[in-house]
C-alpha cells in the first residue's frame, strides 16, 4: 500500500509518494529542475549541485538537493526563486568553464541561463558527476571503477588503473557519461572554447510558461533529464 | 585490579587510593604533552626520578608525568606542589638542583623561573604568570592532576562520580537530556550545536542499536585542543561519553582518533583497557544494567573526516566522504543506526555538567554561549598555547593579556578564529566577546577554537591564499562547489597576489565564494569561503592595492616584490653574502653589495640575518620607477 504525503513545490500542492525525492517528485509533475547527477534509476549522491531548491522549514529557507530530499508532509519547497537561479548559474558556469567540451553540459548551461564565463576554459574530459561509477556499482554489481584520490586529483579510474576482469567490457559507462555528446558544432579546439548558447530558442518557450514549469524541451534530451530516462524505460 | 561490582565499590577503591597517597608530601608535575615532550620532556622525567631514588624520595616525592599544561612554548614545563612552584624550560641537567633544593628545601630556582615578557618580571608561582592568571581552566586544570596512563590517579581525583551519580540515583535519560539542555552547552566542535538538543533527537530516534562518537579528528593548522584533552585526561572524555552512551542507549561508542597523534591513539587506548578491566566498560557496568564498550579507530589522515558523515563512512571501513545530511545523523548515521557524535571537548564537559549541575555550566558565559571554549593560541603573539577561557571574554583580552600582545614591538592586524574555515577579523573588531552567535554575525566563526594572530608583517590576500591551498588540498573533491569553486577562487586569488588581478575578480570572487558556502555538500565546502570572505570584507583595501597598483602592502607576496641592499646602511659584513643559498648576493668585504634580482628567490634569509637592517623590501613597481629616472 503506497502511501502519500503532501508537499507544496512553487505554490503548487501535490499528493506526493511517500520515500520519493523532492527532484523525482518535481519531475513527475512536470516540474523542471535541472540536474546532471541524478540518474532515476541509481542512488543519488548530491554531487553536481545542480537540483538545488528552497526547503522552507519554520519560516527559514535553506538551499539543498532536491534529490536527497526525501518528501515529507506538509514540506514547502521553491524551485525556481531568483537566489536558486542565481546559485544554479554560477554552479553550471563553474562546470562549462570546466569542459565546455559536451553537448551535455553546454544544454545544462543554457538552461541555467549562464550568458557568459568568467573563468578561463579548461576543456577537461571529465566531470565526476559519478554516473559511470554508480551504473557500474548499482545495475551491474561490477564495481570495475571508481573514484580514485582526493580533491583536485579525483578522478575515475579501474582500480589500480588496470581493466579488472570483472568489467564485462558492457559499455554502460560510455551510454550514460554526459561527455560523449560532442557538441553539435563538433569537439571544440583546444584555446578555443566557447559558450555554445545556440539552443537559447528552447528556453523561449519556457519562460513564456509559468516559471520553472517543464516543457519537454530539446535540452533535457541533451543532459539526460529524468524525465526523458523515465519515460524511455 | 579486580572489577568492581557496585558503585561503592568504586569509592571504597578511591578511598583506598587516597590513604595509600598520604605519604607524600611533594607532587612534581611534569608535562608530557607531545609539545613538551618534543623539547625533551622524557628525559627530564628519568633524570629527577632517578635522583630522587638516589635521594630515597620515592615515596614520599610523587613524580607525575601528565598531559599538557598549556604552555607549549615554555617546555618542557613543570609544576612542584606545594607552594605552586613554576619552572619552564627544564632541562635534564637541572634535575639535581630541583630535588636537592626545591623538593627538598623548599627553595626556588631563579634560572629557572619564567619571566614576563610585557614586564619582564620573574613569576614565582604559576598563578602569578599573566598567561594563567586570565583563564578560567575548568578542563584544563584537571590535566596536570592526573598521569593520563593511570586510571587510579583519575579515580583519586574525583572521577567517575558523576557516572556513580547517574547509575546509584538511576537518574532517567529525560532528567539528564533535561540538565543537558538547561546548562546550554554547545558543541565544541565548530558547528555549536546544542548537544542537549541532539542527544534529546538521538534518544527519540527508532531503533534498538545506537552509538556515541568521539571526534578527535582534529586537522586545522596550528590547533590542537582536542589532542591535548584526549592524550592528557582521556578518562574524562570517556566517561563523559559513557554518560552519552546511557542517556541514549548505546551500548557501542568509538573514538574516531586521527592517526597523527600517537600520544592520544596510545592514552585513549590505555584509558579503555582500565577502563574494562575495572569493569567500567563492558557488560554490566557497577553491577547495573547499562552495558557499554569502546573502541579506537584510527583516522587515515583525511581533513575532511572530520565532518560527521565522512567520519562514519570512514569508521564503516568506507571511503571517507561526506554524505547529504537531508536526514540528520542522529536519526541516519554509523551503519545507518542513530548516532550522537560530538567532540573531545564536548565529551569532557559532560561529567562536571552532571556532577556540578547545569547551573554552575551555564553560570559562565553569555546569552548564548555558556561554559568554558579551549583556544590554541598562536601566531606573532609573545605568549602561545592553549588556554581556557569562559565565553564571552573579547578577543582583546585573549590576545593582549593572555597572549601577551605583538612580538618584536609590531602592531597586530588582524586574527583569525576557527581554523581553516574561520574568518580574519581585524583589530577594530577585537572588542567582540568568544561566542558562537557574535563572531558568525561578523564573518568569523569559534569553530574548533583555533587562534591564529597576525600582525602587520602579514599579507591578507597571502592569508586566505594559504587557507585555500589547505582546503583545496583537503577536499574529497565529491561535489561542485567544494571541487571546483574553490580551485577557481585559488585560482582569482593566485592571479590576484601576482600581479594579473583586475578589479571586475573582486565581484566573481565574492559570488563565487557565496556559491560555494550556500551550495556545497558538507561542512568543509560550506565554510571553506569565510576567510576569503572575511578578508574581502574587512581588508578589501588590501586587495585593491595588489590590483590596482601592483604592490603588496606587506611586502610578502613574491610576485610584488625585490629585494634590495640600502647602500647606506650597508657595512660590507658579508653575512647577507654567506647567508644567501641562491648565490644571489654579491660584493667584496667592507664594500656595498648587491641582489642580483634574476637570481634572487626572495626567500627572505639575507633579510633575517643582516644586523644593520639593510636589506629592504620594496614593490616592483618602485624599482622599475626608480630605474627609469
Amino acid at each position: 500500500m503506497q502511501q502519500y504525503v503532501n508537499v507544496t513545490i512553487d505554490g503548487a500542492k501535490i499528493h506526493a509518494i511517500k520515500g520519493t525525492s523532492v527532484l523525482d517528485t518535481a519531475i513527475e509533475y512536470g516540474i523542471c529542475i535541472p540536474h546532471l547527477c541524478h540518474v532515476p534509476f541509481l542512488s543519488d549522491i548530491g554531487a553536481c549541485r545542480l537540483c538545488i531548491v528552497e526547503n522552507v522549514v519554520n519560516g527559514r529557507s535553506k538551499v539543498t538537493t532536491s534529490c536527497t530530499l526525501n518528501v515529507e508532509e506538509g514540506m514547502v519547497i521553491w524551485t525556481n526563486t531568483d537566489k536558486i537561479r542565481k546559485l544554479r548559474r554560477n554552479l553550471a558556469e563553474l562546470l562549462v568553464a570546466q569542459a565546455p567540451n559536451s553537448r551535455a553540459i553546454q544544454d545544462i548551461a543554457v538552461r541555467c541561463g549562464v550568458k557568459e564565463v568568467r573563468y578561463p576554459f579548461r576543456n577537461e574530459d571529465c566531470v565526476l558527476c559519478g554516473r559511470c561509477v554508480r551504473v557500474c556499482e548499482e545495475i551491474w554489481q561490477a564495481r570495475a571503477k571508481g573514484f580514485v584520490g582526493r580533491g583536485k586529483n579525483r578522478r575515475v579510474d579501474y582500480v589500480f588503473g588496470v581493466r579488472p576482469d570483472f568489467c564485462k567490457q558492457c559499455e554502460a559507462c560510455i551510454q550514460i557519461c554526459p561527455m560523449t555528446i560532442p557538441p553539435c558544432d563538433g569537439p571544440i579546439k583546444d584555446g578555443e572554447e566557447y559558450l555554445c548558447g545556440k539552443c537559447e530558442a528552447q528556453l523561449m518557450i519556457a519562460e513564456e510558461m509559468p516559471l520553472g514549469s517543464c516543457s519537454w524541451c530539446k535540452l533535457g534530451e541533451g543532459f539526460g533529464c529524468g524525465r526523458y530516462v523515465g519515460v524511455l524505460r | 585490579m579486580p572489577k568492581l561490582n557496585s558503585a561503592r565499590e568504586l569509592e571504597h577503591l578511591r578511598e583506598r587510593l587516597r590513604q595509600q597517597r598520604q605519604d607524600i608530601t611533594t607532587t612534581v608535575m611534569v608535562c608530557g604533552g607531545t609539545g613538551c615532550q618534543a623539547s625533551n620532556s622524557r628525559s627530564v622525567v628519568d633524570a629527577i626520578r632517578a635522583e630522587l631514588t638516589r635521594q630515597g624520595l620515592e615515596q614520599k616525592v610523587w613524580l607525575c608525568v601528565t598531559g599538557c599544561h598549556g604552555f607549549c612554548e615554555q617546555g618542557p614545563v613543570m609544576v612542584i606542589e606545594p607552594g605552586n612552584i613554576f619552572y619552564c624550560h627544564v632541562s635534564p641537567e637541572d634535575a639535581f638542583e630541583i630535588v636537592y633544593q626545591t623538593v627538598m628545601k623548599g627553595e626556588l630556582i631563579e634560572r629557572l623561573l619564567y619571566t614576563d615578557p610585557v614586564s619582564g618580571k620573574k613569576c614565582r608561582t604559576e598563578t602569578e604568570i599573566p598567561f594563567y592568571e586570565a583563564q578560567d581552566r575548568q578542563i584544563l586544570s584537571q590535566n596536570r592532576m592526573v598521569d593520563p596512563c593511570s586510571i587510579e590517579d583519575y579515580i583519586v581525583a574525583g572521577g567517575y562520580t558523576a557516572l556513580t551519580r547517574v547509575l546509584n540515583h538511576n537518574l532517567t535519560p529525560d532528567r539528564i537530556i533535561k540538565e543537558i539542555e538547561e546548562s546550554r552547552l554547545r558543541g565544541r566542535g565548530g558547528g555549536g550545536f546544542p548537544t542537549g538538543r541532539k542527544w534529546q533527537e538521538c534518544c527519540e530516534a527508532p531503533g534498538d542499536e545506537k552509538y556515541v562518537i568521539c571526534n578527535a579528528d582534529e586537522g586545522d593548522p596550528g590547533a590542537y585542543m582536542d589532542r591535548c584533552l584526549l592524550e592528557g585526561n582521556p578518562h574524562l572524555v570517556l566517561e563523559g561519553m559513557m554518560l552519552g552512551a546511557r542517556t541514549i542507549g548505546a551500548r557501542k561508542g568509538y573514538i574516531y582518533v586521527r592517526n597523527e597523534y600517537p600520544l592520544a591513539v596510545k592514552h585513549s587506548r590505555t584509558a579503555v583497557e582500565q577502563a574494562r578491566e575495572l569493569g567500567l566498560l563492558g557488560n554490566n557496568i557497577l553491577g547495573s544494567s547499562f552495558s557499554f564498550d569502546v573502541d579506537i579507530a584510527r583516522g587515515g589522515g583525511a581533513f575532511v573526516c572530520g565532518e560527521s558523515t565522512a567520519l562514519m563512512a570512514s569508521v564503516e571501513g568506507k571511503v571517507g566522504e561526506p554524505r547529504a545530511k537531508d536526514v540528520h545523523t542522529v536519526v541516519d548515521g554509523l551503519y545507518h543506526k542513530p548516532t550522537t557524535l560530538n567532540n573531545v571537548e564536548t565529551w569532557a564537559n559532560i561529567p562536571s555538567i552532571i556532577s556540578n549541575g547545569s547551573s554552575w555550566f551555564a553560570s559562565k558565559g553569555t546569552k548564548g554561549s555558556k561554559g568554558t571554549k579551549i583556544l590554541a593560541l598562536t601566531g606573532r603573539i609573545k605568549n602561545t598555547g592553549l588556554v581556557e577561557v569562559a565565553m564571552g571574554m573579547p578577543i582583546h583580552e585573549v590576545v593582549f593579556n593572555i597572549g601577551g600582545g605583538a612580538v618584536d614591538g609590531k602592531l597586530i592586524k588582524a586574527v583569525q578564529i576557527g581554523g581553516p574555515s574561520g574568518g580574519c577579523l581585524p583589530v577594530e573588531k577585537f572588542n567582540l566577546p568568544i561566542d558562537f552567535d557574535i563572531l558568525a554575525e561578523a564573518g568569523s566563526m569559534v569553530g574548533s577554537g583555533g587562534m591564529v594572530v597576525m600582525d602587520e608583517g602579514s599579507c591578507m590576500v597571502d592569508v586566505a591564499k594559504y587557507f585555500l591551498k589547505f582546503l583545496q588540498d583537503e577536499s574529497c573533491g565529491k561535489c561542485v562547489p567544494c571541487r571546483l569553486g574553490i580551485d577557481r577562487m585559488l585560482e582569482i586569488i593566485t592571479d590576484i597576489t601576482e600581479g594579473r588581478g583586475k578589479l571586475e575578480q573582486l565581484d566573481l570572487l565574492e559570488e563565487l565564494a557565496e556559491t560555494v558556502s550556500e551550495t556545497a555538500l558538507c561542512g568543509l565546502g560550506k565554510t571553506a569561503p569565510n576567510p576569503v570572505l572575511t578578508t574581502l570584507r574587512y581588508f578589501r583595501q588590501e586587495y585593491e592595492a595588489h590590483i590596482n597598483e601592483r604592490r603588496c602592502p606587506s611586502g610578502v607576496c613574491k610576485a610584488l616584490i625585490t629585494y634590495r641592499i640600502d647602500p647606506d646602511k650597508c657595512t660590507g659584513c658579508g653575512v647577507c653574502l654567506r647567508g644567501c643559498v641562491h648565490g644571489a648576493i654579491t660584493g667584496e668585504k667592507n664594500q656595498q653589495h648587491v641582489i642580483d634580482v634574476h637570481l634572487c628567490q626572495k626567500c627572505g634569509i639575507c633579510r633575517s640575518e643582516c644586523k644593520f637592517d639593510a636589506i629592504q623590501v620594496v614593490s616592483e613597481n618602485e624599482v622599475s620607477r626608480c630605474s627609469s629616472t
